[in-house]
């Protein structure tokens, strides 16, 4: 176990250092861009007096590297902008502050969260089950009808563009059968089945689109399996075929399974923007993608580091169970 | 000979693969009695191998098995898988060639062992698991107790065979079926294998197919061999009568080919010129013809006219498939 424990350590300093220069990297992209956001926050008629007061309150007017160093600064004390009656206040963690919306980014990303995850989290517990199950029945019926089913599922699946689909499926379940809402998005505290009815429909959209790698690792992985000596070896024992395939075979085909998982999940989370848009929810991609409209620079880099800092979580996660799922592996 | 446990008669097992059947056996008849060892002999595709998974019922869907495989009387090709699996691991168990691919790295040995157990009792887990460590005990893994929750990757090449020794012993089976059992292991731990398969033999009874191409272990266990060429029966006899009196060249060439410490040595080893036919190659004839040194002596019949076993000067039920009616004089 101190094995682990030190594993942790050395990764999580590892990924903070990761953070550090990805947020710098972040940073000079998205102000290198040749937009003023402090032109838009003075407003019509602009006067170059209000440009260089806005700029001054925004801190604007500062070298790159002096806001670069503020920004760090604010993830750990927290910043104010301006002073006096007019100041505005942006509590650590402050990851930016979104003058169009007049809100820290911190709050922006943890209000908008909760949707975005309830989008991605049933859904990856649809397509990993889904992907997973059709991949082995597609693996245990290989060339037979079962088994183009499945591998023509997949294709279609990776084929399909998810605004296409999840339209297709708003047309048709939403209007034409009225089974499901159109849109909308019911806290879970509210009403959890409220909650789940509005969710179906993206679930189920974004299920079909994901699993279709799943069913193909799962399949290609499976038959793989069953042709290595220990499967051979369960049966020599006596077990029936659905612990051979089940006990012995699923096992190996998991870790690579739950390392795509991982990682497919970990972006989602960061926000499914055609999805969130298509269904219209106000997710963490639906606010990215309005921050750009606008040109709010705070949010977008906030945004894009949480969405960083989700894809290196979810890497040490996978890294993790594979130490449990596979007892070769070696934390040391 | 005591009453046999297994008997196999006029066995063929035939693939169908997309250029048409494939023969991989073609008519081979052997019996293990109790106690007893039978060797099975022969190079690599001579199908020693495939016999033995005939008679465990492992052989893909594509092969085609016909003939008798009784065990105490009782017909087992045929059976349906479900009977065939209760007799697997319980009745007839495999010890394998090499133990590494041969046990899941994803579970402990000692699980797996006692998985061997209760695919064939209904007894809670812990009972099994004292079976396992008490089998893992006996077959010589230094506390088993503690040893029976490490992984088959933390043991050496010896005591991973011993593991698989364990499971195939742990529900006392009438046969055991070793296939190549030492070929992965140094000589010396080879050796202790070999003495290991011996002692559990003396003391449970079982019969023993050992399946070799190592002739310096078949000499020492044996007590019947069967000599395998091409899927068919060369020559079978007690182990004295192959060493002493091998009626058939293609045993001679074996023995031929076995580098020896009480002659001086040679500066290469001998072969056998040639290689093996491919399987269903030789419709005709005598399949060793094409690498025989002793055609000459018979002439057109070994082409045209395939040899039967016939009755030999021995112990017993010596027997060759040869038309030298003679034992061959030695030539190199």
């Amino acid at each position: 176990m101190p094995d682990l424990v030190w594993f942790l350590i050395r990764r999580l300093f590892g990924a903070l250092l990761v953070m550090l220069a990805l947020s710098l990297a972040v940073y000079l992209i998205f102000y290198a861009i040749p937009a003023d956001p402090a032109h838009l926050a003075c407003g019509k008629p602009c006067t170059p007096d209000r440009l260089e007061q806005a700029r001054h309150f925004m801190q604007l007017d500062q070298s790159t590297l002096q806001q670069y160093l503020n920004f760090l600064k604010g993830i750990v004390a927290g910043r104010t902008f301006g002073d006096g009656t007019a100041a505005v206040h942006c509590n650590a963690p402050c990851f930016g502050y979104s003058f169009p919306l007049a809100r820290p980014v911190t709050t922006l990303i943890t209000d908008r969260l909760p949707i975005t995850a309830s989008i991605a989290l049933g859904a990856a517990v649809l397509w990993l089950l889904f992907g997973v199950s059709l991949g082995v029945i597609a693996a245990l019926n290989r060339g037979r009808i079962l088994d183009r089913l499945a591998v023509g599922v997949a294709l279609a699946g990776v084929s399909t563009p998810s605004f296409l689909l999840g339209l297709l499926a708003i047309l048709v379940f939403g209007f034409w059968l009225n089974m499901v809402p159109v849109n909308g998005y019911v806290p879970l505290t509210e009403s959890p089945v409220d909650w789940a009815w509005h969710l179906v429909t993206p679930w189920i959209v974004l299920a079909i689109l994901q699993a279709a790698s799943y069913i193909r690792l799962t399949r290609s992985q499976m038959l793989e399996e069953l042709n290595l000596d220990y499967i051979t070896t369960a049966r020599a024992k006596g077990a029936g075929e659905a612990r051979v395939v089940l006990t012995h075979g699923l096992r190996g085909v998991l870790v690579p399974v739950i390392t795509l998982f991982g990682l497919d999940l970990g972006g989602l989370l960061g926000g499914a923007i055609l999805t969130e848009k298509v269904f219209s929810m106000q997710g963490l991609g639906d606010l990215l993608i309005s921050a750009v409209g606008q040109l709010d620079v705070a949010v977008v880099v906030g945004v894009t580091l949480f969405s960083a800092f989700l894809i290196i979580l979810a890497n040490l996660v996978v890294d993790i169970v594979h130490g449990v799922l596979d007892p070769r592996v070696s934390h040391g | 000979m005591a009453e046999p446990v297994l008997e196999v008669h006029d066995l063929h097992v035939t693939f169908s693969t997309e250029n048409g059947p494939v023969p991989a056996v073609d008519g081979i008849d052997f019996a293990v009695a109790p106690g007893q060892t039978l060797a099975i002999v022969g190079e690599s595709g001579s199908g020693k191998s495939v016999s033995s998974s005939a008679v465990m019922g492992l052989l893909p869907s594509n092969a085609d098995v016909t003939g008798e495989v009784l065990l105490d009387g009782r017909q087992l090709a045929g059976l349906p898988n479900d009977e065939l699996r209760k007799i697997r691991g319980n009745d007839i168990a495999m010890v394998f060639q090499d133990a590494l691919s041969a046990l899941n790295p994803y579970y402990s040995v000692g699980w797996q062992v006692a998985e061997a157990y209760r695919l064939h009792h209904d007894v809670p887990k812990k009972v099994a698991r004292r079976r396992a460590v008490e089998m893992l005990d006996k077959v010589g893994i230094p506390d088993a107790a503690r040893r029976a929750d490490s992984y088959p990757h933390e043991f050496s090449g010896g005591m991973r065979q011993r593991v698989v020794i364990a499971m195939a012993l742990v529900n006392d089976p009438r046969v055991l079926i070793a296939d190549e059992p030492t070929t992965a292991l140094d000589v010396t731990v080879q050796a202790q294998i070999m003495r290991l398969l011996d002692d559990v033999q003396d003391e449970f009874g079982t019969a023993l197919i050992l399946i070799s191409h190592d002739l310096g272990v078949v000499a020492e266990v044996a007590d019947d061999v069967l000599v395998m060429y091409a899927g068919r029966a060369a020559e079978r006899g007690t182990v004295r009568d192959l060493f002493f009196r091998a009626a058939h060249p293609y045993s001679l060439g074996l023995l031929g080919a076995m580098p020896r410490v009480d002659v001086p040595p040679k500066p290469r080893l001998t072969t056998i010129p040639g290689t093996p036919p491919g399987p269903g190659s030789i419709t005709t004839g005598c399949p060793f013809q094409p690498r025989c040194a002793y055609t000459h002596l018979v002439g057109e019949r070994c082409i045209t006219e395939r040899p039967e076993l016939t009755p030999r000067p021995g112990e017993g039920d010596h027997e060759a498939a040869c038309h030298l009616g003679r034992r061959p004089e030695v030539i190199l």
